[in-house]
């Protein structure tokens, strides 16, 4: 490698270098001033975050860097810029609880700017390998971060079972990038595809292509590798729930997507009945097993699962139109998690205890409207009802299946869909109808901004959706 | 112009929010003025619309998915619009003086006009998205609006079901319209209205005809999906008599009516509409007469209405849809003025139940009037609008259609259902405003305030007017919104109501005659009896909804996730491992694998005799994993072992050295950790003993555990019985000696060609190394392994127990023998690592190997002489050779700066050494020095830590955490 083209592929990197350089730093800040600055980290560590996603938006240009591991299009710009505003949102989210969820540590912040810069890798990645170490990047600091309040029996069960399923589903996905290199002889997606186009299909390379599917669905949490789902959700402290709950999807969606489109488009046939199969189980299991919950942030991971499986349908169509509805699936996915996950932060009782059961939003209407009518819109929206932002990334993913002829799947997904709509108007049915328990205490300012700008959003995009599927339509034009 | 009817309302609802609760007159103004407003413009439109004319309003909205934000106005959504408008304007009026003065009046008026905007809507979509769009935006604010008096429970439950039924057909409805879309090719109304042939031919045309009437018969509360409505009932009266009877009830027929150019005629159609419409027709009225709940009386002949229109559209006939338009239109009127009249006599009276109610026309005449004539429009009187369309139904029923059953019942049906209608339109009027007065009311009875009646008399008088001189009066505007449906097919009707002693007219009478008749029958049964239809009444619809819903979502998904779900963490694994297994076996029994011929050649018998000890060994440390550790990680050793051999015996000595060492160092490193785990666990239970489950789990285990290797290991030989892609081993190997100087492949791949990546790679080691030292520096162990293992205990007692001997001693002595040959073992080893390092370059060995045989010299140093020993003859700290380790590596690289040359370029050639004799003296020896320094550093550092465990007091660990308690 001259020292030209390592200064390209440096130039195209430049965020992702940001980061973690901004992590090596604040680490160093956090070791010196000791435990007491982990507010400061964290104010630093959002800078960073903003610094790297404004260089993101304004410098990067397109292209491949180093050797054709990494890939700078508008689709990654795109990915990128929903993780990375979902780790800001999720991080903005900690400030105000770090200390009662006992995650006011400096390496907290960290671990999250090492995540994302994970994730930032990870949607850029063009080559199995660069795929693997930047997943694992990203899967190693959210394993940490899953059972970082240490003292907690439930977050540090939720991190060891995330961190052991995590494990199982790394070595499948190793185990299937290894077999698609030992058949086509290549670890880049590009000439994986081009051998494929040439050699045609193998058995070996469809073994390959199931365990790598597995190994990504696992960190989509789609069906069947959904297991770890709630039980790390609801272990986790809420804003680390949050956290996982937007960013670390909204990327491995993005590799999911690649992956497919890029290196097995010579054998979509093959992937896509995968496809369908685990969107048709995610969608129904979301929507079933949701039902029964009573823990909100069950609740949330069951409707997650849901969610993934909806967005699945758009790939599982493996148009144009399809990777538009997931890209805007994902970004209407996050804002909507995010507000909502805002409004569960902000369940916190006068007396400072965190309260997570759906039943302690009885009575919310009377005793906090605002916050009851912006958990109202997003619970509207979640469940795909019109005109919330919901119903649009619902009506373009659908749109892409009956378009590309999976009727069933389409039918499926509405159902299921029904089935999701019940348990979200059991919420708002408890905010509106039930009696009030006791009030909450103040809610936050950061906290009201989010769930404020997410509710905004959620009922604006009728107005605001135009540009946003253009910007969509322009990303996903990147593989077709 | 038509964005108007959409803007004004929402933007006066968002206003509405913001007036004080108490400005029940101020907002009731500002409501009443939006809703004139619309229904102005509507009335200034109407020229444009006649004969046919369309205005349509194009906002380009996502033009590249056919998403656009169009309004279309034509004669029927004129019709559609003004009813909507005018209907509210008079509502507004009435719930001035209706809702009391503790009601939020904002709230509601605010969530009128949204559903009212809604609404209007739903009729001037000109793109079949947006209209979806509303229709799901009237079921949402329908649902608060129901439920606006939150308190109440019926109302919760009413507005719950009414949302989760017409929010669910309105989802199904969507599908149908998208896969339409589909068809058509386009979203835009006008398109699809002009593509009958191509829907009714299109093999989707069942799917679409089934999920759009899923949408229109819910919406519109048609059997089997009727018993939402009534339930309904508990909402406020004002939003009753708009939403269930001119409004959100009628989107379903409007819906119907809408499409029925392009999806009527067919035989599927005439069956299902047909089917649904006469069965709601006939039970809704024979429902209704069995109510006692006022409002639940009008509710079930409203669906009894509805019922009755979609027959009409049922037909297929111009005629017949003509008959329904002017039928949605009359029911309108006298419905609404119905409920309002209902609402009257519950405000001023405090109850709705027939039974307690009686002779009213004493006390508010002026509304028993108006209710009278209004219900006797209701029941089809001659010379009220209710008489001609019901008249033009008639007529419609006796005409075939299709010659099947279904047609031929029509004429009965209709002519049953009439008198139906008859007698609990008699009852409304009979029992609440004659017979002997009402005692013990909760008020006393009295005229409501001039203004609220006011509506009725408005509507009341539409339907007198209407009745009498129809072709003047709705002549023109009914005419202009058939035109708009049926275009040029446009039959020739006539509006009159004396057409002549015809059928229609006889079945008129007998049905009239037959409905007073039966009232009079049944008078004084209705007059004591429960609420609802005898033997019916048993099946309740709500009841029925509700056990399914919650069987179904409740239920069956707890019982699913409590059978598929867990919280723990090996069924998880198991689940994992098994979808795994399924998903890669079943490409493998679609595709009709065949396995690579399998190529015997001469099989060594000492080779596989070597294997089977290595297999033994792998599976007896799976089996012991969980009962004896030590034994399990003994046995672990003899399968690496037989790895290790396996490379010597296939010609890859290098391999087999590293790996030897590795294993070495890794066992006794583990084997020390052991020490901190709870020696085994005792297996209680003998063999015999253990229950079936146990037998059943453990069978279970091991064939997924066979299946799992099997099917890894015929995935790993199909794989080496392939043709090797093209690999950079051959360019490794023939530029080895010429470019990096060495024979040794792996070496030089090490130390020169991939340089750079092995200086990362020892960076990392140090880090690990650093790492695990300061994770165990802190580490405690458990108080339940603090305790000294048995033979320590032993030898100890023994010591204690005799005077002469120091506590130890009998440790020293036992390990005298070993110590001292370990002892000397040290410096053959380090001549081993020196020897190692040296020859790397060209035979097996290297820096990494040396340095992993040197640090073994270490450990057999802390196994024979003990921590303290070494420690306090360890010259050299493990930290100063992994930094200077790192910077001689760093260093070497750097050096080919100096010449000139990139990073890391390594030189080489032979320099002979007395008494070692020639040996090859690349550059990257000094790289390999730097390794090796590193690699011994690292190995060092972490039996330090580990080591350290042993020496540890348990004293200080109480201490720590007291400390740390009180720091806390």
């Amino acid at each position: 490698m001259t020292a030209e083209t390592l200064l390209a592929s440096l130039q195209l990197s430049i965020p992702e270098l940001i980061l973690a350089v901004g992590a090596m730093a604040l680490l160093m800040i956090g070791v010196f001033a000791g435990e007491k600055s982990a507010s400061t980290v964290t104010g630093l560590a959002v800078a960073v975050l903003i610094i790297a996603g404004l260089w993101l938006v304004l410098k990067t240009g397109e292209g491949e860097a180093y050797g054709g591991a990494f890939l700078s299009d508008p689709f990654a710009k795109f990915m990128k810029v929903l993780a990375l505003i979902g780790s800001i949102t999720a991080m903005v989210m900690t400030v105000g609880h770090a200390r009662s969820a006992q995650i006011d540590r400096f390496e907290f912040p960290v671990l999250l700017v090492l995540a994302t810069l994970g994730m930032l890798l990870m949607i850029s990645a063009n080559d199995l390998i660069s795929l693997y170490l930047s997943l694992e990047l990203q899967s190693l600091a959210l394993y940490v971060v899953a059972a970082i309040n240490r003292d907690s029996v439930r977050s540090t069960e939720a991190g060891l079972k995330y961190f052991v399923l995590g494990a199982l589903s790394s070595g499948m996905l190793l185990y299937g990038m290894s077999l698609i290199y030992g058949f086509t002889g290549h670890t880049g997606f590009t000439q994986i595809a081009a051998a494929l186009t040439a050699e045609g299909r193998s058995l070996g390379l469809i073994f390959g292509l199931v365990f790598v599917l597995a190994g990504l669905a696992f960190k989509i949490s789609a069906v069947p590798f959904h297991m770890w789902t709630p039980d790390v959700y609801e272990g986790a402290p809420t804003p680390v729930t949050a956290f996982f709950a937007a960013a670390p999807k909204v990327a491995a969606m993005a590799i999911l997507v690649r992956i497919v489109i890029n290196a097995f488009e010579p054998v979509v046939a093959d992937w896509q009945q995968i496809i369908v199969f685990i969107s048709i189980a995610s969608m129904l299991l979301g929507a079933f097993a949701a039902i029964g919950q009573k823990n909100i942030k069950r609740l949330m991971a069951y409707s997650s699962i849901g969610h993934m499986g909806y967005a699945l349908v758009g790939l599982a169509a493996g148009s144009m139109a399809g990777v538009r509805g997931v890209l805007l699936y994902m970004l209407i996915y996050m804002v909507m998690t995010l507000g909502t996950f805002a409004c569960i932060l902000a369940m916190r009782r006068k007396e400072g205890e965190n309260v997570e059961n759906i039943d302690d939003l009885a009575g919310l209407s009377q005793t906090n409207p605002f916050m009851a009518t912006v958990l109202t819109v997003l619970m509207f929206s979640l469940a795909g009802i019109p005109p919330m932002a919901g119903f649009f990334g619902k009506y373009f993913v659908f749109m892409a299946a009956i378009e590309a002829q999976l009727y069933a799947l389409a039918i499926i997904g509405v159902l299921a869909s029904v089935v999701g709509a019940y348990y979200y108007l059991r919420v708002i049915k408890v905010m509106w109808f039930d009696d009030a328990k006791g009030e909450f205490a103040r809610t936050a300012g950061e906290l009201k901004l989010v769930f404020g700008l997410s509710g905004l959003f959620v009922i604006g995009y009728v107005l605001i959706g135009g540009p946003l599927g253009s910007a969509a339509e322009a990303a996903a034009r990147t593989f077709f | 112009m038509l964005s108007v009817f959409i803007l004004a309302p929402f933007a006066g609802s968002l206003l509405a929010i913001f007036f004080p609760p108490d400005q029940r007159g101020a907002t009731a103004w500002f409501a009443g003025a939006i809703a004139l407003l619309c229904f102005l413009v509507a009335a200034g439109l109407y020229p444009f619309v006649t004969s046919g004319g369309v205005l349509r309003y194009d906002l380009a909205w996502l033009p590249e998915l056919g998403l656009n934000f169009t309004l279309r106005m034509d004669g029927f959504a004129w019709l559609f619009t003004v009813l909507v408008t005018a209907i509210g304007v008079l509502v507004v009026l009435y719930a001035r003086y209706y809702m009391a003065a503790e009601d939020p009046v904002p709230r509601f008026l605010a969530l009128f006009l949204a559903f009212m905007g809604s609404m209007l809507g739903v009729v001037l979509s000109g793109n079949l998205i947006l209209l979806a769009v509303f229709w799901e935006l009237t079921s949402i604010v329908s649902f608060l609006l129901i439920g606006y008096w939150h308190h109440n429970a019926h109302a919760r439950d009413g507005a719950r079901m009414a949302l989760t039924m017409t929010g669910t057909g309105g989802l199904c409805m969507l599908v149908g319209l998208l896969l339409m879309g589909r068809i058509v090719g386009s979203y835009d109304l006008d398109v699809v209205l002009t593509s009958g042939d191509l829907i009714r031919n299109s093999p989707l045309y069942m799917p679409v005809l089934i999920l759009i009437l899923l949408g229109a018969l819910t919406k519109s509360a048609q059997f089997p999906f009727h018993f939402w409505l009534p339930h309904a009932m508990s909402a406020p009266t004002p939003v009753s008599a708009y939403l269930h009877s001119a409004t959100m009830v009628k989107a379903g027929v409007f819906l119907l009516a809408r499409l029925w150019p392009v999806m009527a005629g067919t035989e599927a159609w005439f069956w299902t509409v047909g089917l649904a419409g006469l069965s709601t027709l006939l039970l809704g009225a024979y429902f209704a007469i069995f109510q006692q709940d006022l409002k639940g009386l009008l509710a079930y002949s409203t669906i009894s209405h509805l019922g009755l229109i979609t027959v009409l559209l049922s037909l297929g006939s111009p005629l017949a849809a003509v008959a329904a338009v002017f039928h949605i239109v009359n029911h309108a009127t006298f419905k609404a003025s119905l409920f309002m009249a209902a609402g009257i006599i519950d405000h001023e009276t405090g109850t709705r139940d027939m039974r307690k109610l009686g002779g009213l026309i004493r006390y508010m005449p002026g509304t028993a009037v108006l209710a009278m004539v209004a219900s006797a429009a209701m029941a089809g009187v001659p010379l009220l609008n209710g008489f001609i369309s019901k008249e033009m139904f008639f007529a419609e029923a006796i005409e075939t259609h299709q010659a099947n059953i279904l047609d031929t019942m029509t004429p009965y049906g209709a002519t049953l259902a009439g008198m139906f209608a008859v007698t609990y339109s008699l009852r409304f009027i009979h029992s609440v405003f004659y017979g002997k007065a009402p005692e013990d009311l909760p008020k006393v009875p009295h005229e409501p305030p001039r203004w609220m009646r006011a509506p009725i008399e408005f509507l009341v008088l539409a339907c007198l007017v209407v009745g009498i001189i129809p072709a003047i009066t709705i002549g023109p505007f009914l005419h202009t919104a058939v035109v708009a449906i049926l275009g040029a097919s446009t039959p020739q009707y006539s509006l009159a109501v004396w057409h002549g002693w015809n059928l229609p007219l006889i079945m008129s009478f007998v049905a009239l005659a037959g409905g007073v008749g039966l009232y009079f029958l049944m008078r004084n049964y209705l007059a004591t009896s429960i609420e609802g239809p005898p033997i019916f009444r048993l099946l309740h619809g709500q009841r029925i909804f509700e056990r399914v819903l919650v069987t179904l979502s409740w239920k069956w998904a707890r019982s699913l996730e409590q059978r598929l779900g867990t919280r723990r963490l090996q069924p998880q694994m198991r689940f994992l491992v098994f979808i795994a297994i399924a998903a890669a076996a079943l490409p493998l029994l679609l595709s009709h694998y065949e396995m690579p011929p399998l190529l015997v050649r001469s099989i060594d018998p000492a080779f596989a005799l070597l294997w089977a000890v290595g297999i033994a060994c792998a599976i007896g440390a799976a089996l012991l994993a969980k009962f004896h550790r030590l034994a399990a990680l003994v046995l672990l050793g003899g399968a690496g072992l037989t790895t290790c051999l396996t490379f010597v015996w296939l010609s890859a000595p290098d391999l087999a050295v590293t790996q030897l060492l590795v294993e070495i160092v890794t066992t006794v490193l583990i084997l020390l950790g052991l020490r901190w785990l709870p020696k085994r666990i005792e297996d209680t239970q003998e063999s015999e003993l253990l229950s079936l489950q146990v037998r059943f789990r453990r069978l279970r285990d091991f064939l997924l555990a066979i299946t799992a290797g099997g099917g890894v290991a015929l995935i790993a030989y199909t794989m080496m019985t392939r043709p090797l892609p093209e690999t950079i081993a051959s360019y490794f190997l023939e530029r080895a000696y010429k470019e990096g100087g060495g024979t040794n492949v792996v070496n030089v791949i090490l130390v020169d060609f991939r340089g750079f990546d092995t200086l990362g790679e020892i960076g990392v080691l140090a880090i690990v190394a650093l790492t695990v030292f300061a994770l165990l520096l802190r580490f405690r162990p458990q108080a339940d392994s603090l305790e000294a293992p048995e033979q320590q205990r032993v030898q100890n007692a023994f010591d204690d127990d005799h005077p002469d001997r120091n506590e130890g001693d009998s440790v020293a002595e036992y390990l005298f023998v070993p110590s001292v040959i370990m002892r000397w073992m040290f410096p053959v080893i380090g001549m081993l690592a020196a020897y190692l390092f040296l020859r790397g370059h060209d035979l097996p060995g290297g820096g990494f190997a040396a340095g992993i045989a040197m640090s073994i010299g270490f450990i057999l140093q802390y196994m024979s002489g003990g921590t303290r020993w070494v420690e306090e003859r360890l010259r050299i700290h493990p930290l100063r050779w992994m930094s200077i380790g790192l910077l001689v590596a760093a260093a070497t690289g750097i050096g080919s700066w100096l010449f000139g040359y990139p990073f890391l370029t390594s030189h080489a050639q032979y320099a002979t050494l007395p008494i070692v004799g020639k040996f090859p003296l690349a550059s990257a020896l000094f790289f390999d020095l730097g390794v090796f320094s590193l690699v011994l550093g690292a190995t060092v550092l972490i039996l330090i830590a580990l080591a350290h465990q042993s020496i540890r007091a348990p004293r200080a660990h109480a201490r720590a955490m007291r400390s740390g308690k009180e720091a806390s």
